[in-house]
């Protein structure tokens, strides 16, 4: 096993920033794809002016703003416009606050990334435990119940399991606020809600790779050498076992930031998905527009850490 | 999904009595496609099932409770906001759910093997341009994206299916890929094409046989991935059109009675978990029995 | 899971009693559903941010909901002197929350400042009849209408707030929205963008106005996009006060006995709209005799009475019925299935016929009438959408039949809502010259009586040929603690400033 300091070499160092640089060049190429898809797709639904307007508006008005906003040029024109400013960080102005949209995002994105780290870790806590002892018990009661959580996490709808513990934490029992983002408290049903279901990949994973890992050459012979099994257990095969689920882990970030939409709305949490969810509500296209880009490159680039991680942390994985 | 351990089968029996054996001793396999089985069996004697028109309403027979609350055996699982027969919705909501599952299993099957099978297949320029498709598919956001789409056009059946069917093909494409690439070197792959025969010929007859199974674990992955999609789009407002009695909207219209009438949400809620558990106990099943090595 | 659901279910039925944070210490904490685009009230478009105008800002009139009477706010009296001058007696000792004095300057400023259109008011039509105002002196100033326009005082005692001239120079709009300063009752001193804002009493508010002086010190605004997580935020006791709670919610509510849940009925109407004027195509909307067999399908009485409740009441007329000029002795088509099959056999749709149908809220109100539809053998075919991306549609003519809703911006006037929909704009699906004309002299003639004529006219030619099948006035359900003393009114803007805990 040669990672770790020992194995920090210069050539691996050129290894990886090749890599990283190759890996970098693609996440750029992605983000630009997918900004020109979803520009295209609000852009074919028709023109924005009449939500710009407000409800009572007038012809005239809504004419106005279409020539102010440059709505009646090729679209073409204006997604190099767009693109243009977005790569100074300007995403235009907002259609319904008339601000910035950075400043918008910017004032609420913190919430969805702790909500997004505190439902990782969750589901961490959760998910590597179970799968451990899965692992080394298989077809055990523990491990049936393992199963039996993670089946349940992916046939539970969000919304349903949300109101669920809002009725019984919230209203009834009282142990914690129903809606908000004021204290820690207000965290602990959207992170329950959002952790759950990263838990049944992570922890099908950690099993997995623990069954693998435990049936290899290595740890049979330092468990015939007689080393203390719990020492194998933790500082061998678990280590190995965990490279593929902190890519894992990673990668759901990703999904959870794009896909706390439903949570953040019902829990009343002002992150960038409710805000995601409201600008589409309110056809405020340059927010949904940023807001797309925005996890896209979040994943993009969570994608790349973990495939870093994965090739320094691995020998197996050549970076070449 | 395992239940049995398949290493202990040492007799020699032809693969398809192998499986056949597998699956018969495989709980998961057989409840889940029991319990899908007698779903889809519902959905489709719906018509005969029912005990009122779905769509028929009552104003003056408003949110009924259901038998074992104390309602009436007239509408056994009571009814909704609008006096509607509430098991009739769910057993016709049953063919709404599975047509979204399925069509949008199919559609995105469609786009996702084909651009899979020919990565894996052909290799070089093609693998990397559908591997950067995939890529670019899977940094999208897909409730947002679903959400932004369905809002923009209207939700209906039609726009709900084709944009959860475009937007949920990257695992079949992700592994029918590496699927594709494990045979594409096998003997009777090279054998193939060393008679000469067309590619097309050759994906058909003897690549895809080779990879039905994991298609088939995918696929019902995927129909209970959109089917939970749709219930999510209905809850924002944004699914099927009412009077369409989806589950995922007969939650959604029954979520304002949470805190009075919970009937409303518990049984349609508890009709999705059954169904979405069953398709995955079956996907699960389907792996075990048909790749028992493929098991983790 | 079986378990947790059930055991759910069965709590349900056992809420705990709330705790009354709020009369503790004299605030009050409310729950609003929609983020407000600004704080500054001339570009706000949301319901929101009226209530929040009516609180941190004052007009120089306010009508009394009782009486209808405009009464001196930031003036303390008015006359026409002319078709298009108003003379303005400004209150004294009037300061606004920063300690600027209020005087003729301020009313100047504003009503220039807004009147300009390079300023971007939105919605302009709240501004567009200004042409100038003029200071007499420090105490009278006069105001000056862009040609005759009778609804003057009604745009002034609502959306026309008086901004203080030296601050809004001083820090410029963006500013002004970022740290608003008027002369109301309630001072704002914090915003926590999408989640929150803070009003203090005003206490050198002047006792002898309309709106006297407030008696809860501290209100606390939350935003909360869910109507279940605002329910759940009153039963839990985090919440005083809600309101837009749909009357089934309210009726249980209310049976409990533990909130106090108060029924008041608001300007909004629900109405649907045929495609009569050609706008989508040809539909068979273009018979009106097909207008009619629609009307007549359609139970109305079942809908108020089962669904909407309340205050609710059917309405006949394109107009909320206690709006001025609204003549609600029009022709009226009352619920006659058989009499709607007939006439639609008479127009050669006996087999009935589809056609898309478009509707943004309420649900559950189109899916009945879409039932009652069916039952004539007419089959809509529902595409349920946002608001925005709907009346984008509509106003670019893509929408034969809707079922659409007006809340005529809380104005009390029927130009705010016939003249809105009826007078060849986008929004026309008729496009009647005969209703245009009738509706162009309303909105331009000063003599109430002669004004009451012309509308007349209009809405009884709209009713006559079915352009619009008006269905019913909303009401809206408040919700709140039983030991707050609180009175809503009918112009939809619930005020904090007459409520007291007891």
């Amino acid at each position: 096993m040669q990672y770790g300091p020992a194995a920090f070499n210069t050539a691996k160092v050129i290894l990886m920033l090749r890599f990283l640089l190759k890996r970098l060049g693609l996440a750029a190429l992605v983000a630009l794809t997918v900004s020109l898809i979803s520009f295209s797709l609000l852009f074919l639904a028709g023109d924005p002016a009449v939500a710009l307007a407000g409800e009572a508006a007038t012809e005239e008005d809504i004419e106005a703003i279409r020539t102010q906003y440059g709505f009646d040029r090729p679209i073409p024109v204006q997604y190099v416009a767009w693109l243009t400013g977005a790569f100074t960080g300007d995403f235009g102005n907002s259609y319904y606050f008339n601000t910035p949209v950075i400043d918008l995002i910017s004032d609420r994105l913190p919430t969805t990334m702790q909500l997004g780290l505190a439902g990782i870790t969750f589901a961490l806590l959760l998910a590597v435990p179970l799968g451990v002892i899965a692992a080394i018990r298989p077809n055990s009661l523990i491990d049936r119940f393992a199963l039996f959580i993670s089946v349940v996490g992916q046939a539970m709808p969000t919304f349903w399991f949300s109101l669920i513990l809002i009725v019984i934490f919230a209203v009834n029992m009282g142990w914690v606020p129903v809606s908000g983002s004021g204290t820690w408290q207000h965290f602990i049903l959207p992170t329950i809600v959002l952790g759950y279901f990263a838990t049944p990949g992570i922890m099908r994973l950690t099993r997995a790779g623990m069954l693998e890992v435990l049936r290899a050459d290595y740890i049979r012979t330092a468990r015939a050498k007689g080393l203390n099994p719990a020492k194998v257990l933790f500082k061998h095969a678990l280590r190995n076992a965990a490279i593929p689920v902190v890519g894992l882990a990673a990668v759901q970030l990703g999904f959870m930031l794009g896909g706390s939409i439903v949570i953040e709305s019902i829990f009343a949490l002002n992150g960038a998905g409710l805000l995601a969810f409201e600008s589409i509500n309110r056809n405020d296209f340059p927010v949904v527009q940023a807001l797309i880009l925005l996890f896209s490159l979040i994943y993009v680039l969570l994608t790349l850490l973990a495939d870093l991680l994965n090739a320094w942390l691995d020998p197996r994985i050549r970076v070449a | 999904m395992t239940i049995i351990d398949s290493n202990e089968i040492t007799t020699a029996p032809s693969p398809a009595q192998q499986m056949r054996r597998r699956a018969l001793r495989h709980w998961g396999f057989l409840i889940g496609g029991g319990v899908l089985g007698l779903i889809i069996l519902m959905a489709v004697l719906a018509p005969f099932f029912a005990p009122h028109d779905p769509y028929a309403q009552d104003l003056s027979q408003r949110f009924l409770r259901p038998v074992f609350l104390g309602g009436s055996w007239e509408h056994p699982l009571g009814t909704d906001h609008l006096g509607r027969d509430y098991l009739s919705r769910l057993l016709f909501g049953a063919q709404i759910s599975l047509t979204i599952g399925f069509v949008t299993a199919l559609i995105s099957g469609v786009i996702g093997t084909t651009l899979g099978v020919a990565a894996g297949y052909f290799g070089g320029r093609v693998d990397t341009i559908v591997m950067f498709i995939i890529t670019v598919r899977l940094s999208m956001p897909v409730v947002l994206v679903a959400l932004a789409v369905v809002a923009l056009f209207g939700g209906s059946l039609t726009t709900v299916v084709l944009v959860l069917g475009f937007l949920l093909w990257d695992q079949f494409a992700v592994v029918m890929r590496t699927s594709t690439q494990q045979i594409r070197n096998q003997d009777y792959v090279t054998s193939a094409q060393a008679l000469g025969c067309t590619t097309t010929r050759i994906i058909l007859t003897e690549v895809m046989p080779n990879i039905l199974n994991n298609l088939i674990v995918i696929i019902t992955l995927e129909m209970a991935h959109a089917i939970i999609l749709e219930a999510a789009l209905s809850f924002l407002g944004l699914g099927v059109q009412p009077p369409l009695p989806s589950w995922g909207l007969m939650i959604a219209e029954g979520k304002d009675m949470l805190f009075f009438e919970p009937f409303l949400i518990t049984i349609p809620g508890i009709a999705l978990f059954v169904l979405i558990f069953a398709i995955n106990l079956l996907g699960d099943g389907v792996r075990d029995v048909t790749a028992p090595e493929n098991r983790n | 899971m079986r378990s947790t659901l059930l055991a759910a279910a069965a709590f349900a039925a056992a809420f705990p009693l709330p705790t009354l944070a709020g009369s503790d210490d004299n605030s009050l904490t409310v729950a609003f559903a929609r983020e407000m685009d600004t704080l500054n009230p001339f570009l706000n478009t949301t319901r929101e941010g009226v209530i929040l105008s009516r609180h941190v800002w004052d007009g120089l009139v306010l009508r009394n909901q009782e009486t209808n009477e405009y009464e001196g706010n930031l003036a303390t009296g008015y006359t026409w002197i002319d078709d298009t001058t108003l003379e303005f007696t400004l209150r004294e000792g009037v300061t606004f929350h920063n300690g600027e004095p209020f005087n003729a300057d301020d009313v100047v400023f504003t009503m220039n400042f807004v009147a300009d259109p390079d300023n971007g008011v939105n919605p302009q039509r709240n501004v567009s009849w200004i042409k100038e105002a003029v200071k007499i002196d420090d105490n009278t100033v006069l105001i000056m209408t862009d040609g005759p326009f009778p609804a003057a005082l009604e745009f002034l005692g609502g959306p026309v707030v008086i901004l203080p001239d030296q601050y809004f120079q001083e820090v410029g709009p963006d500013g002004f929205a970022a740290a608003p300063i008027g002369t109301g009752p309630y001072k704002l001193t914090e915003n926590v963008p999408g989640e929150s804002l803070t009003l203090e009493r005003f206490a050198d508010y002047y006792a002898d106005g309309p709106k006297a002086i407030a008696s809860i010190d501290t209100i606390t605004w939350r935003t909360i996009p869910d109507a279940n997580t605002r329910l759940a935020e009153m039963l839990s006791g985090g919440m005083d006060w809600i309101w837009q709670v749909p009357s089934d919610q309210a009726d249980r509510l209310a049976a409990t006995g533990r909130h106090a849940v108060v029924n008041e009925s608001t300007m909004r109407i629900g109405y649907l709209y045929f495609d009569a004027g050609d706008r989508y195509g040809d539909t068979p909307f273009d018979d009106v005799r097909v207008r009619r067999a629609v009307s007549h399908a359609i139970n109305r009485e079942a809908i108020v009475e089962n669904l909407l409740k309340g205050a609710s009441e059917v309405v006949h007329s394109a107009c909320f019925p206690r709006q001025f000029g609204c003549d609600t002795d029009v022709a009226r088509y009352e619920y006659d299935p058989e009499k709607a099959k007939a006439l639609l056999a008479e127009a050669g749709y006996a087999d009935g016929f589809k056609i898309p149908f478009a509707a943004y809220r309420n649900r559950d109100y189109a899916e009945a009438m879409m039932s009652d539809l069916a039952a004539v053998g007419i089959t809509p075919q529902l595409d349920y959408k946002k608001y925005a991306a709907t009346r984008d549609q509509i106003q670019a003519g893509e929408v034969p039949f809707a079922f659409m809703t007006w809340g005529s911006y809380s104005i009390n006037d029927v130009s705010a809502i016939t003249s809105t929909f009826f007078k060849g704009g986008i929004d026309d699906y008729a496009r009647d010259p005969e209703v245009i004309a009738a509706l162009q002299e309303g909105d331009t003639i000063t003599d109430p009586a002669e004004r009451e004529a012309a509308y007349s006219r209009a809405l009884n030619r709209i009713a006559d040929e079915a352009y619009w099948l008006p269905l019913f006035s909303y009401n809206t359900n408040y919700v709140h603690a039983t030991e707050l003393s609180f009175t809503p009114t009918p112009d939809e803007i619930p005020t904090f400033y007459g409520a007291s805990w007891n």
